[in-house]
């Protein structure tokens, strides 16, 4: 498989190439990197979700089946996505461990290395999926004074709150338990802070999405950009940095390993914004966010009246959204190219952080997820 | 010494100016109250039987059960409560604690003649003592919580307005002084120390701010609860925020052990979360049950943070046990006490409902021991309170028993042995008021 890609790619590991030419798909570029790593990474938060704990709320959930409560869609991600996206982070982060390999004069801490690969990078690789995955959890609480009949019974609703409150802490409370274990107050520091942002970005999201009379923020990129490095990057450039940080490399190492963490996530992002807008099928319409960054984007193009205006037009009657009608007009503007653009952008900065790394196995396949997340049809 | 009180024993041990060993009549040795098996016998015997003989510490102090009633505690309800408004009310509690004192006041003196200003008087609000220490505490807890947006910083900021009883920096502040002087004699709280009443503070708001999302609670401290005025998706991520920036601080300690101390108090919280979801069929079974969650939630952040001063400020391991017993049992005193005022207190008071616990479904201390008079509440703390009439009929029989006075009780005797713990170190004016603190645990109202 991995020879497959190779001339795919029509050059070794050796050097990387830009992003002109299309990589693998994403699943292929996902799998044949696990094999880099030593083991799938979809195993790591295994330990925790097998845990008496959330085994229990396992069986509670099952309370809320009929209800509109987002706790049940976020449970059955943990079932049937665990082989995409989910673990995506855990993976960079065993990933540019390798990549980087022991630091010089550090010959007495190799003997801890597996497939390349030390103990203390592999907990926090499981640390980061932990985290990110207690946040996934605490996005689906709902608001019970907001609630309508349609939702569920308030019972039940407030069940769920308290299942997605409890087994998001619980999450997270073992993220900070095998953090502590680390005993390096530096990366401890680091993913809390990384912690925080997460936190921050999220709260941005909430109070857009909370408008649900689909009027936008008057936002614009850079804002956007900020806020999508909270919600979106900050926990994988800190967690690629931290890893840096436990093998003892320097603080030049430490920041491309954040670059590229940060510039990859950026246009993973980007990447999945633009999906409503790149797919062939126009038959399956989804509704999009008015924050993605294509409509961003096509705002700032337009000028905020003439968007409003817009929104208004594909609003109609019954205050339903048209998005077929919306995304017709975002198409027809330079919001989405420009979105591509951007996307390329953070790409090959992502790529530009890898050269900082020697040629091997685990930085092609760095590469490949920078091919993959910038890729268009 | 000896003639002060018979039943009194002050042991010099090497490495430790003074040991208070509390001895009874009969001679044998003390049994401390964290001690499970003589809790689990005391539980099943049942308090009124034969109680005395294998705990055995305190002959003096008669246990209010149904067999050993005197007539100091009529078992009425408005006598509880008035034990709990007036604070000077005939339990016999308050006796033994005169006794106490009287006997640390001079060992005290005999000890240590440097300090001879050491009286009642200077030292009976040990919240004076660290007050000093405490000043601009939540101006400082804002400024660790740095956020951009506005209403999320006014949510994070919220609870740190001044007005909470600051109980946890208190105790913490106390600690880090009585451990520093006991091994070095300094007078000084170090800023590491400092940092570490901070982040209890903080770890613990942050859990109150979840607690009230599950709980789906309205009012605390007199005021709305952050989830009633921005919702619950809002509120989770500030508690999610005040834990995030309560790490970074941890953190920046820059001290590994102090790291994993506290990071234990975070995973007990959770983890006496789900205990409070679960109940046991057995009556042993669910008060074991009962105090292990009381443990996890409450005492573990007061016997941790102890800890985590202890060990930042001197480098024996016997006393970074003391100081995690003593919070230990403060903090299970301080629980029990907390879910007494369920019952006893109004909620004005309390700045929260009344009888909060039995809407909740939960089986406190007072109910556990109502339970064992009136067996026919077996059926709705099964049921959780939960068939219309239960919570009002359960907190009848609460009344009626002596559940609440038996639950008083049991916290007199963690707060024993807080004080026996904390007695091990060298004398100071602080040491005497982590003492007083005990009483003030059983005495506060609200």
């Amino acid at each position: 498989m991995w020879g497959a890609l190779l001339r795919r790619g029509g050059r070794g590991p050796g050097c990387l190439r830009g992003l002109a030419s299309g990589g693998p798909p994403w699943s292929q570029v996902v799998s044949e990197a696990e094999k880099i790593v030593g083991y799938p990474t979809s195993f790591m938060s295994l330990r925790c979700l097998l845990s008496d704990e959330l085994s229990n709320i396992a069986m509670q959930v099952r309370k809320l089946v009929g209800t509109k409560h987002p706790l049940l869609d976020t449970a059955r991600g943990f079932v049937y996505d665990s082989r995409n996206n989910l673990q995506m982070r855990g993976l960079v982060v065993l990933l540019i461990s390798k990549a980087a390999g022991p630091s010089t004069g550090d010959i007495s801490f190799q003997h801890n290395m597996v497939s390349g690969i030390y103990s203390s990078q592999r907990s926090l690789a499981e640390i980061t999926e932990l985290i990110h995955t207690a946040f996934l959890v605490h996005r689906g609480i709902v608001n019970i004074g907001e609630l309508k009949s349609c939702d569920g019974p308030l019972k039940d609703m407030q069940f769920g709150n308290k299942m997605a409150v409890l087994s998001g802490d619980f999450l997270l409370a073992n993220a900070c338990t095998s953090l502590a274990q680390l005993q390096n107050t530096k990366v401890v520091e680091l993913i809390s802070s990384a912690i925080g942002d997460l936190v921050q970005g999220i709260y941005y999201e909430n109070s857009k999405s909370s408008e649900e009379n689909c009027l936008t923020d008057d936002i614009c990129i850079s804002t956007w950009k900020e806020q999508v490095f909270l919600s979106h990057s900050a926990l994988l450039a800190k967690s690629c940095q931290a890893a840096m940080e436990l093998a003892k490399h320097s603080a030049e190492i430490q920041d491309m390993a954040f670059q590229y963490g940060k510039h990859m996530s950026m246009s993973h992002k980007l990447h999945s914004d633009l999906q409503p807008f790149v797919k062939e099928s126009s038959a399956d319409t989804v509704a999009f966010s008015l924050n993605s960054a294509p409509a961003v984007l096509h705002q700032e193009f337009l000028g905020r009246e003439a968007w409003i205006k817009q929104i208004r037009e594909a609003q109609g009657k019954g205050n339903t959204m048209d998005y077929k009608k919306l995304q017709a007009a975002i198409k027809a503007g330079k919001g989405v190219t420009s979105a591509m653009d951007l996307c390329r952008f953070h790409g090959n900065r992502a790529l530009a952080a890898l050269e900082g790394f020697p040629p091997s196995e685990a930085r092609a396949a760095l590469a490949n997820i920078v091919y993959a997340v910038t890729r268009f049809p | 010494m000896s003639s002060q009180h018979p039943c009194q024993r002050v042991v010099v041990t090497p490495g430790f100016r003074v040991r208070v060993a509390a001895v009874p009549e009969g001679g044998a040795g003390a049994a401390g109250l964290g001690d499970t098996m003589a809790l689990r016998w005391w539980w099943r015997c049942g308090p009124g039987s034969r109680w005395e003989q294998p705990l055995g510490s305190l002959p003096r102090l008669r246990p209010p059960g149904p067999g050993a009633r005197t007539p100091l505690l009529p078992p009425t309800p408005s006598a509880a409560i008035c034990h709990f408004t007036q604070r000077n009310s005939t339990l016999s509690f308050p006796k033994i604690c005169n006794i106490f004192w009287r006997f640390h006041h001079t060992s005290t003196s005999h000890w240590c003649s440097c300090s001879k200003t050491v009286s009642n008087e200077k030292y009976q609000d040990p919240f004076q003592l660290g007050r000093k220490d405490l000043k601009n505490l939540y101006e400082d807890i804002k400024k660790e919580l740095l956020v951009s947006a506005a209403e999320f910083k006014e949510m994070c900021d919220y609870y740190f307005d001044g007005k909470g009883k600051a109980f946890r920096p208190m105790i913490v502040v106390l600690m880090a002084r009585a451990c520093n002087i006991h091994h070095n004699n300094s007078r000084e709280v170090q800023a590491s120390q400092r940092s570490v009443a901070i982040i209890a503070e903080m770890i613990h708001t942050a859990s109150l701010v979840h607690d009230d999302v599950i709980d789906d609670a309205n009012s605390r401290r007199g005021k709305m609860t952050v989830n009633q005025i921005w919702g619950e998706r809002k509120a989770v991520l500030a508690g999610d925020f005040i834990l995030s920036a309560a790490s970074v601080a941890l953190a920046r300690i820059g001290n590994t052990t102090i790291i994993s101390v506290l990071t234990q108090v975070i995973e007990d919280l959770v983890r006496g979360e789900f205990l409070q979801l679960g109940s046991k069929e057995n009556e042993n079974e669910r008060f074991a049950h009962y105090l292990e969650k009381t443990f996890k939630k409450t005492a573990s952040l007061i016997a941790n943070s102890c800890k985590a001063v202890s060990i930042l400020g001197c480098p024996d391991p016997k006393v970074h046990e003391i100081a995690y017993q003593y919070g230990k049992n403060v903090g299970i005193a301080f629980q029990l006490i907390d879910d007494v005022l369920d019952f006893t207190s109004c909620a004005d008071h309390l700045g929260k409902p009344a009888a909060a616990d039995l809407k909740l479904g939960l089986a406190t201390g007072p109910v556990l021991f109502a339970c064992r008079q009136f067996p026919e509440m077996n059926a709705m703390i099964m049921r959780r309170f939960s068939k219309p009439g239960d919570v009002e009929r359960a907190r009848k029989y609460v009344l009626q028993s002596d559940g609440v006075q038996q639950t008083t009780y049991l916290a007199q005797r963690y707060c024993h042995e807080a004080t026996r713990e904390i007695s091990k170190l060298r004398p100071s004016p602080e040491r005497e008021a982590l003492i007083q603190l005990t009483e003030m645990v059983l005495t506060r109202d609200k």
